[in-house]
C-alpha cells in the first residue's frame, strides 16, 4: 500500500509539471508583396499564440481586420475585397514544432513548423522553418519567416490588378511568449 | 498483484491528459484570448457620395479626396446633336480632407450658376455588432455653405449674402449584409434669398439612397430626394430629384455613373431646385470620379 501511495504521488506530482503552457498576446506579423509595379506591405501587433512546450503543440491565431496598411483604402479593400474578412475573419496556423528544443536551457535553437494554415477559411498543410531563442529569463520567441501563396487559399486577384499584387507573399513572424 | 493494476491505471491516465489534442489547444485559446470585443461596419457605401447626396462614408484619417462631377445636358434635347448632352456639360470639382477619422472637411465648386461651396462631415455613431453596446447605423451630420457667383438678372439691388444656401443633413445609415446598405437623411435647405415675400427660406425634406453590390467591385445605386410642404414657394416648377447608377471600383478610384433628373450637383440646387421630370424625359447623365490621396499615414 505504501509503495502504491509512493509512486501514485510521484505521478502525480510530476503530471502537475507536465502542463507547461505558453502565451503571446502581441504577436507581431508583417505580410510584404513585391511587383516591379507596387509594393504592398502591412502590418499587426495582436497576434495571439500558445505553445505547449511539453508536447511541442502550438497555435498561431490573428485578427485579419487588425493588418494596418499605409493607405486605408488599401486595407478597405484588402478586407473587403480580398479577404473577406466578414467572413472569415480569422488566420490560424497550428500544428508541431519540431527540433529538439531544451526549454530549461536559454540557447538558440532552429526547428520545423508542421502544421495546418488556414487563411481565407481555406487549409493548406505548411512546414516551415523558425527560430526559437530560450531566453534566461525563461521566455521563449519564436522568429520565422516564410511564404504563403494566395492562390492556395481561395484569394482572387483579378487580372486587371494581377501584376500588383506578387503570387507568393513574405510573412515575418515574431513572437514571444511567456508562461501561462 | 493491486498495485501492478494501480500502476498501470495511472499511468495510463496520466498519458491522455499528457497528450493535449490541438482542438484542446485551439479551445483554450479562445476562451482565454476571446474574439475581440467589437467589430465596426467598413464600407457601408463605396464612396462619400451615393449619386447627388452624401453618404456616412468620410475619407480615412490622414486622407485626401479629390472628386470630379459630370453632369450632361438633357438627352431629351437633341441627343445626337448634342452627343447625349455632352456638349452642355456641368462640372463640379471638390477636394476634401479628413483631419480626424470622424471628420472631413473640404471645398468645392459647381459649373452650375458658378456656384462655390464648402463642406464639412461629422460622424458620430458607427455600427457594430460584438460585446457591449452596438449602434444599429452609422449616422453622420453634414453641412454645406454655397455661394452663387452669376450675376443677378432681376434689376434690383443685392446684398452679398443673397447668393448663399446652406443645407444640413443627418445621415443615418445601415448595411443590413455584404451586398445592401440603406441610408435616410432628413434635409434641411436654407435659401438666404426667395422669389416672393410669402415664400419660405427654409425646405424641408427626407432623402433615401441605396445601393446593391452586384460584384465585389460593381454597385448598383438609387436615391429620392423627398420633399416636404411642396407649397412651400409660390412659383415652385421643380420636382423630386431621384437618381439611379451603377458604382465600379478599382484600385484607387471610384468612377460612378448615373442618371438623374437633377441639373445641377451643387446641394440646395439639386435638393429642391430639380428642373426635370423623369416622365418628360429630363434625364440627365452624369458620372463622377472620386480619388484618394494619402498625405498622413498610419505606422506600420
Amino acid at each position: 500500500m505504501k509503495k502504491f501511495f509512493l509512486v501514485a504521488g510521484v505521478m502525480f506530482i510530476s503530471w502537475s509539471s507536465f502542463a507547461q503552457k505558453m502565451i503571446s498576446r502581441d504577436t507581431y506579423v508583417h505580410f510584404y508583396s513585391a511587383t516591379p509595379v507596387e509594393d504592398i506591405e502591412a502590418s499587426l501587433k495582436d497576434g495571439i499564440g500558445l505553445l505547449n512546450t511539453v508536447n511541442n503543440q502550438f497555435v498561431f491565431q490573428l485578427n485579419i481586420a487588425s493588418f494596418t496598411f499605409e493607405k486605408a483604402l488599401m486595407q478597405e479593400h484588402f478586407n473587403e475585397n480580398y479577404m473577406e474578412s466578414s467572413k472569415y475573419p480569422k488566420g490560424i496556423f497550428k500544428g508541431t514544432l519540431a527540433g529538439n528544443v531544451d526549454y530549461n536551457k536559454a540557447g538558440r535553437y532552429s526547428v520545423t513548423m508542421k502544421g495546418q494554415m488556414t487563411i481565407h477559411g481555406r487549409d493548406r498543410e505548411m512546414a516551415v522553418p523558425a527560430t526559437v531563442n530560450v531566453t534566461r529569463e525563461g521566455l521563449v520567441e519564436i522568429e520565422s519567416t516564410f511564404i504563403v501563396k494566395p492562390s492556395d487559399h481561395d484569394i482572387v486577384i483579378p487580372s486587371l490588378v494581377a501584376n500588383k499584387i506578387a503570387k507568393e507573399i513574405e510573412v515575418k513572424v515574431k513572437s514571444t511568449l511567456r508562461a501561462m | 498483484m493491486q498495485c501492478k493494476w494501480l500502476m498501470a491505471i495511472a499511468m495510463a491516465s496520466a498519458y491522455s491528459l499528457y497528450s493535449f489534442a490541438q482542438q484542446d489547444l485551439l479551445a483554450e485559446l479562445d476562451a482565454i484570448a476571446p474574439p475581440p470585443a467589437k467589430t465596426y461596419v467598413f464600407a457601408t457605401f463605396k464612396g462619400t457620395r451615393i449619386i447627388n447626396q452624401q453618404s456616412v462614408e468620410l475619407p480615412a484619417s490622414g486622407v485626401g479626396q479629390f472628386v470630379i462631377g459630370h453632369r450632361f445636358g438633357a438627352l431629351n434635347d437633341q441627343p445626337l446633336y448634342n452627343l447625349f448632352g455632352l456638349d452642355v456639360a456641368q462640372i463640379r470639382f471638390e477636394y476634401s480632407y479628413s483631419p480626424k477619422k470622424w471628420l472631413n472637411v473640404g471645398a468645392g465648386r459647381s459649373s452650375g450658376s458658378k456656384t462655390y461651396d464648402g463642406f464639412a462631415k461629422v460622424r458620430f455613431t458607427r455600427q457594430s455588432s460584438g460585446s457591449g453596446f452596438n449602434w444599429p447605423v452609422t449616422t453622420a451630420y453634414y453641412t454645406n455653405a454655397t455661394i452663387v457667383t452669376t450675376p443677378f438678372s432681376d434689376g434690383f439691388d443685392h446684398y452679398f449674402t443673397d447668393r448663399m444656401a446652406y443645407s444640413h443633413q443627418l445621415l443615418v445609415a445601415r448595411k443590413f449584409n455584404e451586398s445592401f446598405s440603406f441610408q435616410m437623411a432628413p434635409t434641411l435647405v436654407h435659401f438666404n434669398l426667395v422669389q416672393t415675400a410669402t415664400d419660405k427660406n427654409d425646405r424641408w425634406g427626407i432623402a433615401f439612397g441605396g445601393r446593391y453590390k452586384l460584384t465585389q467591385r460593381m454597385a448598383l445605386t438609387g436615391e429620392y430626394m423627398m420633399r416636404a410642404d411642396p407649397g412651400a414657394w409660390e412659383n415652385d416648377p421643380y420636382s423630386n430629384a431621384l437618381s439611379i447608377g451603377v458604382d465600379i471600383e478599382t484600385g484607387g478610384h471610384v468612377f460612378q455613373f448615373h442618371l438623374t433628373n437633377a441639373r445641377s450637383m451643387a446641394d440646395p440646387q439639386w435638393m429642391m431646385q430639380t428642373p426635370g421630370q423623369w416622365g418628360k424625359g429630363d434625364v440627365f447623365l452624369g458620372f463622377n470620379i472620386t480619388r484618394v490621396f494619402t498625405h498622413v499615414a498610419p505606422e506600420l
